[in-house]
């Protein structure tokens, strides 16, 4: 039986459905101001080939049926977007006689819907007897990362409702009418969008395919591996498929409570990355250049590093970047301790502190309204972030949210496209106080929204002026706690953009004051590629370990290799504090070794070996420092109390905050480079050349040539 | 059946050692609750009853080597390119990669080569009980993971010429 709905453990009841659930409530009520009778959401019973079902009032047929476990046939209807009611519409029976018989050459084959409608349903032998032959579409180029193979297309408008919708791509369109009709982007643009991969998944037939994975493998050669996406801090799921020892493509993992059903371009595209500007051999600086040794060699010029650096306490620092995982967090600060330091850092702008919203209490620093929460939200200001780049896929949920209900975005900060629109409230500090004290038309919604949302960036931790914003948010959310801090809604989200940066904070991972005044002799990076070079001083030992040969990898006296996400089945901590496990699909390549090992290798070799042999105790040890980071797939609501102290604490802890009213500037100035393994993938160079740069390079040269030329 | 009642009393004994090893080893049970050694001497969390499982392993002849794996319990998600939800009904038993030298390259054709038995091993069941039933047989240590979470609203094509009162917002080009 298919469900509509089901939850995280429990096997859905057999036979009835369970409720689907319906759009919140503040929706559907906005939605039909006008409407003359009022809406009940009545349960409406029928009975499906013999199977009686329960589906809520206004659900289409197509979904009742499915619910009793009859699969209706489609093309166009879709469960996340609106319905078009295109292939019945008879028009498209004519284009479906007219599309080519191209399967051995399609991309699409092995996992078409056409294909496996027309094997099901269809006829063994033609009845096409056109004389004047097929009918033929130009290809469209619609940029680096989608394919066109526009005589395939059947017009179920599907990818045309999804830029709509989802994306906000207005220009993606159809034109002309009947066998005319044509779907394309006006005029001859690309499709300029983080979510434009999805089309691909959407396209029923073969029409629109993954420009980078053209003819490189098929569907039944590849392995699944469902894994988590770690190119931001969303979390989404994924999953990697590989062929051998090489992911393949990355494809999205449906989860309602995360991703929906749409993951970002960077979490798509990014993984040739991982073939690329790999560290594969512990590698020793001597003079200028590397030379490659043994892991022996490299563990004990770690350790005899260690000694001749003369470090002592605190002088020991270590340095983690966005894609380290938890265990091997844990593991590295386990092991600083036991040296005797308390510097464990992060690697962004001002991680040698403490963030100024500590890390004493949770909701402090996650995203306490939830991904799906945020579509409750009637009034959301953002402050010092640009989601779209940031979190592209709650991007689309904030979208999906301004399109269907009445809500009213506010913006304090730089101004960018947020693909909705938004009352821009000013760039700095100043704005956020005009806010504070109730100047302003949107001050006045925001008073009297009902579930008001207030998005913080990650940002602003980095920023001169964070520490009084925070204040401020905090005073805020304080003195309105009878909204924005309730049992059931918790209105102050920070949204991070690191994958590790929740788990570096639910672990602990920031200096103690002292430890952050000192001067270090010996630096450990762990992943720390977004590092300032400047931050590390001359003299000291660097070690680096991590994946890529980046930023970090540079500055390193010995680089030490470790594994990629889609290489190791590890923890991941998403902005909620959502904690979910990855899974490796490939081996790490060479002799590189998952990251908590190579830790517990060199624990050994220092002289301080850690009492985790294997990961399973390792997790025993992350269950003794927090419980959340082993509960997969649920979330852990701060309660009301321990929110307000410390948002109490937060407002105390940054009192005394002078304010330079410097402009808050973007974080993501380029959405396809944002990680070792982004700046490493040859498609991400190709999107910020076409989207960033907006350099036309000619990527098809289809695009270009004349139509002569192919009549 | 004789035979089976023989073996099953020759392992009893084992039976016993390996659940509870299996109890404190479990890194996400069902609940993802862990037990440590730490909890079991708190006397407030009971005990998962010990059940009476036919530790099949015994004499079905698999290696050893397989009771040091973890093995996967979950349910595979539909897959986006496609409308239909086939496949995604069953549940699936697999095994992680080895990691280091379970897969290379092979320098003669460039294929992957192996070195793990389970890499191309995958087993269907109808429901989640079954499969955890048979990894308790087998005396696999195991995870399940959380199905897929899915909450798709009612629709209907009226929707699409609904009146809004406000600035218009969704600018259709289909
Ligand atoms: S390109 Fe694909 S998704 Fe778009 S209308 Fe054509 S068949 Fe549908
Ligand atoms: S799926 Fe119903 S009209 Fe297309």
């Amino acid at each position: 039986m298919l469900r509509l709905v089901s939850s995280a453990s429990k096997p859905s009841s057999a036979g009835v459905l369970a409720k689907v659930v319906v759009a919140p409530s503040s929706s559907r009520s906005s939605r039909r101001t006008f409407s003359s009778t009022t809406a009940k959401k009545a349960d409406i019973t029928l009975t499906v080939d013999g199977k009686e079902v329960t589906v809520p009032q206004g659900s289409a047929l197509i979904q009742a049926c499915e619910a009793a476990g009859a699969t209706i046939p489609r093309f166009c209807y879709h469960d996340r977007l609106a319905i078009a009611g295109n292939c019945r519409e008879g028009v498209m029976e004519f284009l479906l006689a007219n599309h080519p018989l191209d399967c051995p050459i399609c991309d699409q084959g092995g996992e078409c819907d056409l294909q496996d409608q027309s094997m099901r349903y269809g006829a063994d032998r033609t009845r096409f007897h056109e004389i004047s032959g097929k009918r033929a579409v130009e290809d469209k180029d619609l940029g680096p990362l989608v394919k066109t193979s526009m005589n395939r297309c059947i017009q179920c408008t599907r990818c045309v409702r999804f830029a709509n919708e989802v994306a906000g791509v207005e220009e993606l369109g159809t034109t002309g009418r009947g066998n005319d009709m044509q779907i394309g982007t006006y005029v001859a643009k690309t499709m300029n969008s983080e979510l434009s991969g999805n089309v691909v998944d959407l396209c029923p037939v073969g029409a629109l395919t993954s420009k980078p994975y053209a003819f490189h493998a098929r569907p039944w050669e590849l392995k699944h591996t469902d894994s988590v996406d770690v190119l931001d801090a969303v979390g989404s799921n994924i999953r990697v498929d590989s062929r051998g020892l090489v992911v393949m493509r990355v494809q999205p993992r449906p989860n309602d409570d995360v991703n929906e059903e749409w993951i970002s371009d960077k979490t798509r595209y990014a993984y040739d990355g991982l073939r690329f500007q790999r560290l594969t051999v512990p590698l020793v600086k001597q003079g200028d250049r590397f030379v490659t040794v043994s892991w022996e060699d490299a563990l004990a010029s770690v350790a005899d590093g260690l000694v001749r650096s003369g470090a002592k306490g605190d002088e020991i620092k270590a340095i983690a970047g966005h894609l380290a995982d938890t265990e091997s967090l844990v593991a590295l600060k386990d092991l600083l301790n036991r040296l005797g330091s308390d510097n464990t850092a992060l690697d962004h702008v001002g991680g040698h502190a403490a963030p100024v919203h500590a890390v004493d209490v949770r909701s402090n620093y996650l995203f306490n309204s939830t991904i799906p929460g945020v579509e409750q939200a009637d009034v959301i200001l953002l402050v010092g972030t640009n989601p779209r780049h940031e979190a592209a896929v709650l991007n689309s949920r904030i979208r999906k949210s301004w399109l269907h209900t009445t809500l009213e975005v506010g913006l304090i900060g730089e101004r960018v496209d947020t693909t909705y629109g938004y009352d821009y409230l000013g760039a700095d500090a100043k704005a956020l106080a005009d806010f504070v004290a109730g100047k302003g038309e949107f001050a006045k919604k925001f008073k009297e929204a009902k579930r008001p949302l207030i998005i913080v960036g990650s940002s602003l931790v980095e920023h001169p002026d964070g520490a009084a914003i925070f204040n401020a948010l905090a005073k805020f959310t304080e003195a309105n706690k009878e909204k924005l801090i309730t049992p059931e809604w918790n209105g102050f989200s920070v949204l991070q953009r690191a994958a590790s940066r929740a788990a570096a904070y639910d672990i602990g991972f920031v200096p103690s004051k002292k430890a952050s005044s000192t001067k270090p002799k010996f630096v450990y990076l762990l992943n720390a590629d977004e590092v300032n070079p400047k931050d590390i001083p001359e003299d000291a030992f660097v070690v680096y370990q991590g994946h890529h040969g980046d930023l970090g990898a540079q500055l390193a006296d010995v680089v030490l290799p470790g594994a990629a996400y889609t290489e190791k089945g590890m923890t991941w901590v998403n902005t909620e504090g959502r904690a979910q496990l990855g899974r490796a699909a490939v081996p790490p390549p060479g002799a590189s070794r998952e990251d908590w090992k190579i830790i517990r290798a060199l624990s050994e070799i220092v002289g301080t070996p850690l009492p985790y042999d294997d990961i399973l105790s390792l997790r025993d040890r992350m269950w003794e420092i927090s419980p959340t980071l082993l509960r997969y797939d649920s979330l852990e609501p701060t309660s009301v109390d321990v929110a307000l102290t410390g948002l109490k604490a937060l407002a105390a802890g940054t009192a005394n905050a002078k304010v330079t009213g410097e402009p808050i500037k973007k974080p993501i100035d380029n959405f396809y480079q944002t990680d070792p393994i982004s700046r490493a993938s040859v498609t991400m160079a190709q999107c910020t050349r076409a989207f960033v740069k907006g350099e036309d390079y000619g990527f098809s040269e289809l695009s270009n040539a004349s139509e002569a030329a192919f009549a | 059946m004789s035979l089976l009642r023989l073996c099953q009393q020759a392992v009893r004994q084992q039976t016993a050692a390996r659940a509870a090893c299996v109890a404190t080893r479990n890194h996400a049970t069902d609940s993802n609750i862990p037990q440590t050694t730490e909890q079991k001497q708190d006397a407030a969390i009971t005990e998962a009853p010990q059940r009476d499982v036919v530790a099949a392993d015994i004499v079905s002849g698999a290696p050893k080597e397989l009771r040091h794996r973890v093995v996967r319990i979950f349910q595979p998600t539909r897959s986006t390119t496609q409308s239909g939800s086939g496949k995604s009904n069953r549940w699936r038993i697999d095994w992680d990669i080895l990691p280091g030298a379970g897969r290379w390259e092979n320098p003669l054709m460039g294929w992957a080569s192996s070195a793990d038995y389970m890499q191309g091993t995958r087993l269907s069941f109808r429901t989640k009980e079954d499969a955890i039933h048979f990894a308790e047989k087998q005396g696999w240590d195991y995870y399940v993971a959380a199905t897929e979470i899915k909450r798709i609203p009612p629709k209907n094509y009226a929707e699409n010429f609904l009146y809004k009162p406000d600035k218009l917002r969704l600018i259709r080009t289909k």
